[in-house]
């Protein structure tokens, strides 16, 4: 499928068939879920147990994209790029990060995300160093590895900068380390 | 009108997740012949995909912008004098069985059992008729699942499916189906 | 004219505090209290608390205007309460007759909008000190933009 069609096709389900929330109340509860975090765990820990949690809900979300998307397998790791920013982020978040800074063998690439929405009025605490160790948008990582997971690709997801940070982009780096072949599900060559 | 028997939900280790009757008349067996049933139709399924032969897989299956089957070359579908039986496999290794009654309501004649063998092409048109019925339905079938049972944080991942919501939410969705 | 912006909590206590002077003709926005003055400043703040207490049972309203002086006029003081019990005080010390109430509301308004904005933040409490130089950053530059 081309990019135009990807567009079109998150637009029309954006615009029909997904339920909507406010992004204030969005906003305000994953900001008490990390503030809390950060009261109970240091700032390391807090990036792991983002995470996590990003991970069991990736595990979990990628079936209602599925649901609601009709796609099938990607053909490429790039097509698989472009899936991801065209239609999950739009889908679920109503962003499009860009897809960026592709590595030699096309297994790593970079996602700018110009607007976040989990990060609307939030200042990283002046004290302690978090700005040098928190990633406070890390589910976004988690979620990510969850879903590409359940298609049998090993990816890892990180951040490489962030605004809240100081850094003049947010960027997450997505390396592809291997496809899971023996886990494909039988009936597919 | 086709009549909505059973559904049977694997996980992809091949272990029954999910097991419902629709139709009151269906005589019950026990649990364990359902986990036995699950288990061999797994391992037909998986059989089947290599035993293919490569000309028989299509190269894309009806490119319908709403579920995308990856059954392509495994078992997809039985048909009996009783019943017909469709395999659907999500990308992500779910399988949903579906056993459906015949169709009565068809102007070819349904007499799979006794047609020509060599006659392919008859009776893959209709077979593939009837998977684009039962496709609305397993589509809804998918939708309900990925809602109820994905979204119900309690559930883990490749367990029993023991949500009150989705029995209910099926039913409704069943009964609505055979209701003309 | 000089002023000093203070925000007291619901416990009276002090979150954030600034001084600065008037922005318009041509004066560079320092104020003109010497070290007396200011010493004395935060005890009228906090005198004047009883007042505003008094009057938001009385009146219907959230915005008081000249609610207390100090001196006979020499120190006024404007006043807006958030739905919230947190008291927006604004000193203002007149050095000429210079009619500027209204940019005193509507200074006291974008404030306002300024501190919903800090609540958003996850990671500030309530009733806690506000110690973000992006909010003092903001708060000068709405002083430039009205008073």
């Amino acid at each position: 499928m081309s990019s135009k069609s990807y567009k079109s096709l998150s637009d029309d389900i954006w615009k029909n068939r997904v339920d909507k929330i406010n992004s204030e109340v969005f906003t305000l509860t994953y900001g008490s879920i990390v503030a809390q975090l950060c009261r109970d765990f240091t700032y390391a820990e807090v990036n792991t147990q983002l995470e996590k949690m990003g991970y069991n809900i990736g595990l979990r979300l990628v079936e209602e994209f599925f649901a609601k998307t009709g796609l099938g397998r990607c053909t490429s790791f790039k097509d698989t790029s472009e899936v991801i920013s065209k239609i999950g982020f739009k889908m679920f978040l109503n962003i499009t990060p860009t897809v960026t800074n592709w590595s030699g063998d096309g297994k790593q690439f970079s996602l700018i995300l110009d607007d976040n929405p989990l990060t609307d009025f939030v200042e990283l605490p002046e004290d302690n160093n978090a700005a040098n160790e928190l990633w406070y948008s890390n589910v976004l990582c988690g979620v990510l590895r969850g879903c590409l997971e359940m298609v049998q690709l090993d990816c890892d997801v990180y951040f490489v900068s962030d605004v809240l940070r100081g850094d003049p982009i947010t960027e997450m780096r997505l390396k592809l380390n291997k496809f899971l072949k023996d886990e494909v599900p039988a009936g597919e060559e | 009108m086709i009549m909505i028997y059973s559904l049977y939900i694997l996980n992809r280790a091949g272990g029954l997740i999910y097991q419902k009757d629709f139709n009151k008349g269906l005589k019950k067996i026990t649990t364990n012949d359902y986990l036995i049933l699950s288990g061999i139709l797994h391992g037909v399924h998986a059989i089947a995909s290599n035993i293919s032969p490569p000309s028989a897989i299509p190269s894309t299956i009806y490119n319908n912008p709403s579920f995308t089957n990856t059954n392509k070359s495994g078992l997809k579908s039985i048909e009996t004098d009783f019943f017909k039986m469709f395999i659907f496999q999500s990308l992500t290794g779910i399988k949903f069985v579906l056993i459906t009654s015949n169709n009565p309501i068809s102007k070819e004649p349904e007499n799979i059992n006794t047609s020509n063998p060599d006659s392919f092409s008859s009776s893959d048109i209709s077979i593939n008729r009837n998977i684009n019925e039962t496709e609305s339905i397993l589509r809804k079938i998918y939708a309900l699942y990925s809602d109820y049972v994905m979204k119900n944080p309690f559930y883990s991942l490749e367990m029993p499916i023991r949500c009150d919501l989705f029995d209910l939410k099926l039913t409704d969705l069943i009964k609505s189906f055979s209701q003309p | 004219m000089s002023y000093y912006l203070a925000v007291i909590g619901t416990m009276d206590n002090p979150i954030y505090e600034l001084e600065f002077g008037t922005f318009k003709q041509q004066n560079n926005g320092k104020s003109l209290l010497n070290q007396k003055q200011l010493e004395l400043i935060p005890f009228i703040i906090n005198s004047s608390l009883d007042l505003i207490e008094d009057l938001q049972w009385k009146f219907n309203k959230n915005y008081f205007k000249n609610y207390d002086n100090f001196n006979n006029n020499f120190y006024k003081l404007s006043c807006y309460l958030t739905f919230g019990n947190m008291k927006l005080i604004l000193l203002h010390q007149l050095d000429d007759n210079l009619k500027n109430d209204d940019n005193i509301k509507q200074f006291l308004f974008e404030i306002n909008e300024l501190y919903v904005k800090t609540m958003l933040n996850p990671f500030y409490n309530v009733n806690e000190k506000i110690k973000s130089e992006a909010f003092d950053l903001k708060v000068k530059a709405v002083a430039r933009k009205y008073l």
